[in-house]
């Protein structure tokens, strides 16, 4: 490829996340040989994340009463024919959706802090079922919003699909990837990170010829115990999730439950068979015992990576 | 569609960062702001076009709230005690016991009000340059002049009080 000046405006882009694959492979190149570029690029990333420090706070709080009233009139005026969905009705799950959201979208390269702290053994099961429970529900808010704008469904699109899982990789610390469900008719479009009460998540998004879009939200539990599928549906959209080998996933669609089924018995025979590298392929019918066993594969080196991505979760 | 409602929802737990975050920590400041553009917005709710971009329509309505309150206030200066801004711009929130936080904030602060909005709108609230462009009513290239003279700007001020500041939070 031919060497074309990368511009200032460009790195501000490829800060913000702001640029398409081919001009940010070209900054990368330029940051790889450039060492003061990088660190500028670098402090960026940083006061972004100071930025979310310092005021995320704020989507943690309530909304005032006014506020509230308000929210909810503009919503009426604005979506008359919006039914909306039971659970919606309660202040504290839509607020809480909200903050999930916004700390999701916003910067785009921004992951989740604060891993949980361990809880007793006994409750541990619970937990996972609840944890889980909230996992999936933020795999469908997630599904909601990134699916309702086009032009940012996806922060790394899928041109380079060992860029895209190994960046994903790295943001969370174990190796993911996204399944090829072209078989079932459906082609990855691309990915990006997100904060989960689990830590830093993925979701990886698919399309198919009728335009209907599916995502796989990845998380990682603390506990890895072997969950199978459950189910649940807000609103439209249709969620299954599952727990397996050290991570959790959670496909939605909106499909109805049975098409959605196919597509996850697809996904869970892919994700349980491992990445498609380069690798020979692994024995698929491993016993599922032995996928309980925690992968630590945090070192994942992948081809090339975006500067932010120097940023470790566990350090946060 | 209830897709909408969570949106919408999104977009104002947005809104309120920011106009926190514009306001200089403010709390009862950002939520009057806040309040006032979702009056406006539910005035003129007509004036939104189903399937365009909600998020911007409704940062567009927060901004001109925000620049004809500034406005309104400049034509009617009101009396301040300068002791108390400053207290209260140095008050230590519980959010910001790091160092480098307090440090980040003051540097937000200092930075002129245009260069602080691109800056916010882009970094904290993720909006696309030509949104902000288009919000602001200037072209792009002053949007990336703005948000490049922001980041230096602040660049420079926590290498200056604390070089080691920026490398921690890594």
């Amino acid at each position: 490829m031919s060497v074309q000046r990368v511009s200032e405006d460009e790195l501000h882009a490829y800060v913000d996340g702001q640029l398409d694959g081919n001009r940010r492979l070209a900054v990368e190149r330029w940051l790889a040989d450039d060492a003061e570029a990088a660190r500028r690029a670098d402090d960026y990333r940083v006061q972004t994340a100071l930025l979310h420090d310092l005021f995320d706070t704020v989507l943690r709080e309530p909304p005032t009463d006014a506020e509230q009233d308000l929210t909810d009139r503009l919503k009426g005026r604005l979506a008359f024919n919006d039914n909306r969905p039971a659970w919606h009705a309660r202040p504290v799950v839509r607020w809480a959706a909200a903050v999930m959201l916004v700390v999701a979208g916003a910067g785009g390269g921004w992951f989740g802090r604060g891993t949980q702290a361990p809880s007793p053994v006994a409750q541990q099961q619970q937990q996972q079922r609840q944890t889980l429970a909230t996992f999936a529900q933020e795999a469908t808010q997630a599904h909601r919003f990134y699916t309702s704008d086009e032009r940012f469904q996806v922060e790394l699109g899928a041109d380079n699909q060992d860029e895209l899982n190994g960046w994903l990789s790295k943001r969370m610390g174990r190796d993911v990837f996204g399944p090829d469900l072209g078989r079932i008719g459906f082609r990855l479009i691309g990915g990006r990170s997100l904060p989960t009460d689990l830590g830093a998540g993925a979701q990886y998004m698919y399309i198919n010829d009728a335009d209907k879009r599916i995502t796989l939200f990845v998380g990682a539990p603390q506990s890895g115990n072997t969950a199978n599928f459950s189910f649940t549906q807000n609103g439209d959209v249709s969620t299954f999730y599952w727990v397996e080998g050290p991570l959790a996933y959670a496909l939605a669609g909106r499909l109805s439950k049975e098409e959605l089924l196919e597509i996850a018995k697809a996904v869970y025979s892919d994700v349980k068979a491992g990445p498609p590298r380069r690798d020979p392929p692994q024995d698929q019918q491993r016993p599922q015992e032995q996928q309980q066993q925690p992968q630590q594969q945090q070192d994942q080196p992948a081809g090339v990576q975006p500067i932010s991505d120097t940023q470790k979760p566990k350090d946060s | 569609m209830s897709k909408f409602g969570v949106d919408l929802e999104v977009h104002i737990a947005s809104l309120r960062r920011y106009a926190r975050a514009l306001l200089r920590n403010n709390r009862a400041d950002a939520e009057d702001l806040v309040q006032e553009a979702l009056t406006r917005a539910v005035a003129r709710s007509d004036s939104f076009q189903a399937g365009t971009n909600l998020r911007a329509w409704l940062f567009t309505i927060l901004h001109n709230v925000h620049v004809n309150q500034v406005r309104s206030k400049a034509a009617r200066p009101v009396e301040v005690d300068v002791d108390d801004v400053e207290s209260k711009l140095v008050t230590p929130a519980r959010q910001e016991e790091r160092v480098e936080l307090r440090e980040m904030m003051r540097a937000v602060d200092e930075l002129p009000e245009e260069q602080r909005k691109v800056l916010l709108l882009v970094a904290l609230e993720g909006l696309k340059y030509d949104e902000v462009a288009e919000m602001l009513g200037v072209p792009i290239g002053t949007v990336m002049s703005r948000l490049s003279r922001a980041r230096e700007a602040i660049r420079t001020k926590l290498a200056n009080e604390g070089g080691v500041a920026l490398r921690r939070v890594k």
